[in-house]
């Protein structure tokens, strides 16, 4: 673009316009010059700068007062040409500076002159230009002691712009320019490394300007936050490059202590400073409060690049000026270390890289001080850290605790120097213990029940390994944010990681023991404490720091185990149900103590006037807090050992277990977590894999218990926990232990047959699960015995459909048949297939190859449970009754294959399950019937005759009675135990004819029984179960009941399907509606 | 609470997995370098079970005696070697180290009895063997590991004393020359100078079989039970003759085996009424019933600390520990 290429041809075009500026200094001429100069090229400017200069300096200087306008163009002119070329001479650049600068200056007062903003930002950058376009050699000249007043003029305009004006551009503009003068420009090409000498020439001359430029950037720096952040920025590292050059260790180390004297005149020597030690001493306590100041305000600054500079300044004062600003490395590393966990993510990425950084330098650790300041800081945190977690909001709370946390990062192994002192130990961890209390007066804690036994299998599926910081919810006293929750947890593993752990453990346990309102947070401390220990969530900035070793670990949690599992720290009382409080009996004595020292601790719901102190909601809770934490610390545990945890499950896996049958489902939950926790970090597959494994200490464990029952009273229950996840291969080790079961259960028939009788309601369970041949075969005998019921109703149809003469001929010959066979006179070959097919086949696959003198050992367990059962099936306790004819009817089911042990039993238990049919409780009765089926599909025949004898003339003889009672009776009737008695005894009915089998005059007595109820009169529910008993029947012979039921109603007339047959006439005529019309109707449709 | 008595005592913990009754139990220490200490199990179905008591699980188990009840184990002190004694009329030698398990050698014995045998081993390579010999009432000492037969200690022709029931060979601290103690089917305990092939003193202390004794060295004081109720201590003096020195009455017959513990400061009793009875051995002042058995305790062992064992008939091994020495 440039057209004048050589200076003679820009000198003959430059000339007239240059003189013409000389002769009128208008701006219309500085323009015409500028744009002339545009067309120049940079080769040819250069040879002519001083020319060109000249006319515009000229107007510059000349007195009188002058348009700004005019100033401003002249002032852009001359940057133009600055920024085309270099500045060669000493002298020029030192006039040119002065020039410039007095631009901006009011004689009158102290401030930048009262000027257009356009013309500010025109010297602003003219000055900038210039400083640049300065050559590399000059420019070191230039910063010379006699320069001392002009640069310092300029250094106090700029300062002022920066914090004065309103305008953002110039604001940005003289920071810019500052930055330019005190070589902190980071564009290409200008000069910026020094060797010693130079350095200290430029640290001695800028000496001067320290204070004015830390206080009045200190002054924009901690003003409006409105102001934009990128001022706050620049300002910010203008702070600190500054800062950190003049103070900088290395300097200052040089600077010998007798003032050299001066090259200079007198005037200039009284300004120059000289940094010796006094110097630096006021200097630093200065700077001190001003860096105090920054680092308040900008820690919390709205934006986040300014919280990046801050750090930026952190680092540098640190590292270069540790010992001449050593007073302000705490508010250094405070600022510091309150953004670690600052929101912004590359805020706290620089701020970890810059900790790593002081660790890799041993800037804490390598220096005694710095070590002393922190323990100083961590300590009065410490004591403050209880009020400011009750003072501040949420917010507040993660600062300050983001503030200790970084304090214990950047202490590292040296952490235990405060740890040694009993003062500094006890007030962290009175604050810690203080801040975890926890809230228990939610009553929803003690309600949530578990409901689903088998909840086990259904626990969540393996997550992924490492989920060890997943934790229950937490409600604390004193704060809401799981942030704050999640800055503990994390001080005490860093605790845990670098200090002592034997001190800490020991401190904390003693807490732990020494009162109910620590306790859980002591155990809460504790467990993070194992698990900062093993390095777990701890990110180590200390290379060389030594983890605890393995084998002090496993005995430190050892004995912590030890303590969670005692008597008296796992047995508490949790739930008010009046069985489990009977359970708890024995165990209230320790149990006792625990409460009546907890309930301190919430005064407003504990009573004192209570003369026996029952368990409040309160304490309740905060005992199911307490198992819960503990359980998770388990969990921890086996995180921090690893496999090595494996050791310990023989003493930790039982209490677990007894853990997870808890009925409350905090407690379950906890435990079955913590059973996750232990499958991950001891490297089995599943939870049933862990118990299957283990199941020889928790075999252990359960007959010990057995022993004392009254002081464990949950043993059974782990026994249940543990064969419902187990297999067939633990049958040896459940068979000793059954023995022991059995023996206790002998002991202690009245007071604990509750928790028994589920115990072996599990056993049993179990046993039919793992020995699935018996229930397999019983499949296989309903499905023939389904196919054999469903053959006949097929075979009749067809014989109906067909109106044909050989139709009717085939029909009768049927009926011929079916009546030979029910006569008694058995010819028919399918028949006696059919019913002879059952016990045979049995007896061959069960019986044939298995015979073997001993019995297989769950058989033995099960005639001895069976034996029991006998004895208990007429316990007082109708819950009881219930759950052993439960019992009973498993064994029925796991002895099936063994009719040899099954029916002399089954003979012995007769009378007392007759006594339950026929003479208690409905429910009882129902299940009593449930079991009767389940015998009657194994011992048919043997049962038959009994219960016709025995049981079905009182049922059916009640049946009768009662009808005409319930017929006539009211709504109320429903809540009657009568009505209960009918609706079981109709219920049962039904599939136990069908069952046994029973023969024709039986079921009519029974059918007989059931008629009267399928009046509509009778209540719906004894209509309706009175209408399954007749499908039960129609099963088993539908041709009767097809008969049956149209004697009492008869819906359409029988047209015979040839003339010469007699019409048939029954005796439920189709004529009137009669009360039984709806139920038949029903039925009949149902008759196939 | 204080009031309460305190509960019975428990099993530390219980070994299971046997699965048939435990007729010999012995430690073997961990200070053999072996790691962690061993416990040695052998049962009635003549499997050696080797039990890890850190993990209390079975590290190996051992099948050399055919399916026969293994009545004896006894490690060497000179390294990790077993012996152990089955009724397959086999004692068998075997090699544990580093995690090996097979017999390197076997002794032949004659006596199908229920005798146990003993070793007398002062740390040399050679050792000394005691077994039930061929004849019904003799005993046959052998040198080991050669096998060559020392002698055969033989009752004199006048004395009917029954089969051997128990053997004990010891070195009284007054003089080097082995001795054997020998309790016999007639009730009575013979010492046997086993160099010169002669019973030094007999005494009958039962009147029914000595099913076990013990001997303190040290003080030359030794104790036997037998199928009767009563606990016989007795002494060696310096003539070697044996002395009662008292006699202590249990409430219900038959002792299985008995054992003082290394220290000497107690000694446990295997009751035939599923019970392990403990002792004070200096006034045998009786300390504790161990009741936790359901069958019969057959043998019982002291471990170098204070650990106890006991196995019985019900397939259970319960460890106890017991008054831990200070």
């Amino acid at each position: 673009m440039a057209v004048f290429d050589t200076p003679e041809e820009a000198f003959g075009v430059l000339r007239p316009v240059c003189v013409q500026l000389t002769k009128a200094q208008t701006v219309e001429n500085v323009a015409h010059l500028q744009a002339q100069l545009q067309a120049v090229s940079d080769s040819a400017l250069q040879e002519l700068q001083q020319y060109i200069l000249f006319p515009l300096r000229f107007t510059l200087k000349t007195p009188g007062p002058k348009r700004e306008r005019l100033i401003q163009s002249v002032v852009e002119c001359i940057t133009f040409v600055l920024s085309s070329t270099c500045v060669k001479e000493q002298e020029l650049l030192q006039e040119l500076f002065s020039e410039l600068s007095a631009c901006l200056y009011s004689p009158s007062s102290q401030k930048p002159a009262a000027v257009s903003e356009e013309l500010k930002l025109a010297v602003i950058q003219g000055l900038s230009t210039l400083m640049h376009a300065a050559y590399g050699d000059i420019i070191l000249s230039f910063y010379e002691p006699s320069v001392l007043p002009r640069l310092g003029f300029a250094v106090s305009l700029l300062l002022g712009l920066a914090e004065q004006e309103k305008s953002r551009q110039i604001k940005m503009a003289a920071l810019k320019c500052l930055q330019v003068l005190l070589f902190q420009c980071d564009c290409q090409g200008h000069p910026r490394s020094w060797d010693e000498l130079e350095q200290k020439q430029l640290g001695d001359l800028f000496a001067s300007f320290l204070p004015g430029i830390a206080t009045a950037l200190t002054r924009v720096i901690t003003g409006d936050f409105k102001q934009g952040h990128s001022i706050v920025v620049s300002s910010l590292k203008i702070f600190y490059e500054t800062v950190s050059f003049i103070m900088a260790d290395e300097q200052l180390t040089r600077v010998s202590e007798v003032q050299a004297k001066p090259a200079a005149e007198h005037r200039v020597a009284e300004l120059m400073v000289h940094r010796e030690a006094s110097w630096v001493k006021n200097t630093g306590d200065k700077l001190t409060v001003l860096i105090k100041k920054i680092t308040e305000c900008v820690s919390v600054h709205p934006h986040w690049k300014v919280r990046l500079e801050l750090i930026d300044l952190v680092e540098a004062l640190l590292l270069k000026c540790s010992q001449s600003l050593v007073e302000s490395a705490g508010p250094l590393l405070k600022a510091l270390v309150s953004l670690l966990n600052d929101e912004s993510p590359d805020v706290q990425a620089q701020c970890n890289k810059v900790l790593r950084r002081f660790a890799d330098a041993k800037v804490v650790v390598g220096s005694r001080a710095f070590a002393d300041i922190l323990s100083e800081n961590l300590h009065s945190l410490a004591t403050s850290l209880p009020r400011l977690m009750n003072s501040q909001d949420d917010q507040g709370r993660v600062s300050t605790l983001s503030l200790l946390l970084g304090y214990l990062k950047l202490l590292g192994p040296k952490v235990n120097f405060v740890l040694n002192s009993v003062a500094h130990l006890q007030r962290l961890s009175k604050a810690l213990i203080q801040v975890l209390e926890l809230d228990v007066a939610d009553i929803k804690i003690v309600e949530e029940r578990r409901w689903n036994p088998e909840h086990l299998h259904t626990s969540p599926e393996t997550p992924a390994a490492g989920q060890w910081t997943l934790i229950q919810r937490r409600y604390f006293r004193f704060f809401t944010d799981e942030r704050v929750f999640l800055l503990l947890r994390q001080v005490c593993q860093l605790l845990g990681f670098y200090g002592d752990l034997y001190l800490l453990v020991d401190h904390f346990m003693e807490l732990y023991r020494e009162s109910v309102a620590y306790r859980k947070q002591a155990a809460m401390i504790l467990n993070e404490l194992v698990a900062g220990a093993a390095g777990l969530g701890v990110e180590n900035l200390h290379e060389k720091h030594i983890k605890t070793s393995p084998e002090e670990l496993r005995e430190i949690v050892t004995s912590i185990l030890e303590e969670y599992t005692s008597q008296e720290n796992w047995y508490l009382v949790t739930c008010m149900e009046a069985e489990e409080v009977g359970e708890e009996l024995m165990v209230k004595q320790s149990g006792l103590q625990a409460l009546t020292s907890g309930a301190h601790t919430c005064q407003a719901t504990s009573s004192p006037a209570f003369s026996k102190p029952g368990p409040t909601i309160c304490s309740m809770n905060s005992n199911i807090w307490q198992i819960c934490i503990q359980l998770e610390g388990i969990g921890h545990f086996a995180h921090a050992l690893g496999k090595d945890f494996r050791l310990l499950l023989m003493s930790a896996l039982y209490p677990v277990l007894e853990k997870a049958g808890d009925q409350t489902l905090l407690i379950s939950q906890a435990a079955t977590s913590a059973m996750m926790d232990i499958c991950h970090a001891c490297d089995y597959d599943s939870l049933q894999h862990l118990i299957n494994q283990n199941s020889d200490y928790l075999v252990n464990g359960i007959s010990l218990n057995l022993r004392h029952l009254s002081l464990h009273p949950h043993t059974p229950k782990v026994l249940e926990v543990m064969l419902q996840n187990s297999d067939a291969s633990l049958l040896p080790l459940v068979a000793d232990v059954v023995q022991d079961v059995l023996a206790t259960l002998d002991q202690f028939y009245d007071k604990r047959a509750t928790s028994f009788v589920s115990v072996l309601h599990a056993l049993l369970a179990a046993l039919a699960q793992w020995f699935p041949d018996a229930g397999d075969l019983r499949e296989q005998s309903l499905g023939e015995e389904g196919s054999h019921l469903s053959q006949r109703p097929a075979r009749l149809e067809n014989g109906l459909d067909v109106t044909t003469a050989e139709g009717i001929e085939q029909f009768v010959l049927n009926y011929l048949k079916e009546k030979d066979v029910a006569e008694g006179n058995v010819s028919d070959f399918d028949n006696e297939e059919e019913e002879q097919s059952d016990p045979p086949e049995v007896d061959e696959n069960d019986l044939g190859p298995h015979v073997e003198p001993p019995l297989p050992v769950q058989i033995q367990i099960a005639t001895d449970v069976m034996e029991r059962c006998i004895h208990l099936m007429s316990d007082k306790n109708l819950k009881i009754r219930l759950k052993v004819l439960d019992v009973l009817d498993l064994c029925v089911v796991v002895l099936q294959s063994h009719k040899n042990q099954l029916l002399p039993l089954a003979h012995r238990a007769w009378p007392s399950l007759v006594h339950r049919l026929t003479n208690d409780d409905p429910l009882a009765v129902l299940r009593a019937f449930k079991v009767l089926q389940t015998l009657g599909g194994e011992c048919g025949d043997f049962l038959r005759s009994r219960f016709c004898k025995d049981v079905l003339p009182r049922l059916t003889g009640s049946l009768v009675s009662q009808a005409p009672v319930s017929a006539r009776a009211g709504p109320v009737y429903s809540h009657t135990l009568a009505f209960k008695l009918q609706l079981a005894v109709l219920q049962g009915l039904g599939p136990l004819c069908e069952r046994l089998d029973l023969g024709e005059g039986d079921l009519n007595k029974v059918a007989d029984a059931c008629l009267i109820y399928l009046s509509a009169k009778q209540p719906v529910k004894l209509q309706e179960a009175a209408r399954s008993v007749f499908l039960h029947l129609m099963k088993v012979d539908p041709d009767s009941t097809w008969f049956l039921l149209n004697e009492l109603y008869c819906p359409e007339e029988f047209t015979p399907p040839h003339p010469s047959l007699h019409p048939v006439q029954l005796r439920g005529a189709t004529g009137p509606q009669n009360p039984y019309t709806a139920n038949v109707l029903l039925l009949l449709q149902q008759l196939p | 609470m204080a009031d309460l008595p305190l509960p019975p005592p428990d099993p530390q913990f219980v070994l299971r997995g046997t699965q048939s009754a435990v007729h010999a139990l012995h430690f073997c220490g961990g200070a053999q370098g072996q790691g962690c200490p061993l416990l040695l199990s052998g049962s009635l179905r003549g499997l050696v079970h080797i039990w890890s008591l850190q993990t209390r699980r079975v590290v190996a188990t051992l099948d050399g005696h055919g399916g026969q009840c293994v009545t004896w184990l006894q490690t060497l002190p000179q390294g990790p070697q077993l012996l152990s004694q089955g009724r397959d009329l086999k004692l068998c030698l075997w090699d544990l180290a580093e995690g090996r398990n097979t017999v390197v050698d076997s002794v032949h014995l004659e006596s199908v009895g229920f005798c146990r045998g003993s070793i007398l081993a002062g740390g040399q390579s050679r050792w000394m063997l005691a077994v039930p010999g061929s004849g019904s009432d003799e005993v046959q000492i052998l040198e080991m590991p050669s096998k060559t037969s020392v002698c055969s200690l033989k009752p004199e022709a006048g004395t009917r004393p029954g089969m051997p029931m128990c053997l004990q060979l010891w070195q009284a601290n007054s003089s080097p020359r082995p001795l054997l103690l020998a309790g016999y089917e007639d009730g009575s305990v013979a010492l046997w100078d086993v160099s010169e092939q002669k019973v030094c003193s007999r005494i009958a202390c039962h009147t029914e079989p000595v099913m076990g004794l013990d001997v303190d060295s040290q003080k030359a004081r030794g104790v036997s039970g037998s199928a009767e109720k009563v606990l016989a201590v007795w002494s060696v003096d310096e003539q070697q003759a044996l002395q009662v020195r008292r006699t202590h009455q249990l409430t219900n017959p038959g002792i299985a085996d008995i054992k003082i513990r290394p220290d000497r400061k107690i000694l446990a009793t295997a009751g035939w009424d599923h019970r392990v009875r403990v002792f004070l051995w200096q006034t045998m002042k009786p300390l504790a019933v161990l009741a936790f058995h359901s069958a019969t305790v057959h043998c019982v062992a002291f471990a170098a600390d204070s650990l106890l064992a006991a196995g019985s008939g019900d397939h259970r091994i319960s460890i106890w520990s017991l008054y831990p020495h200070t």
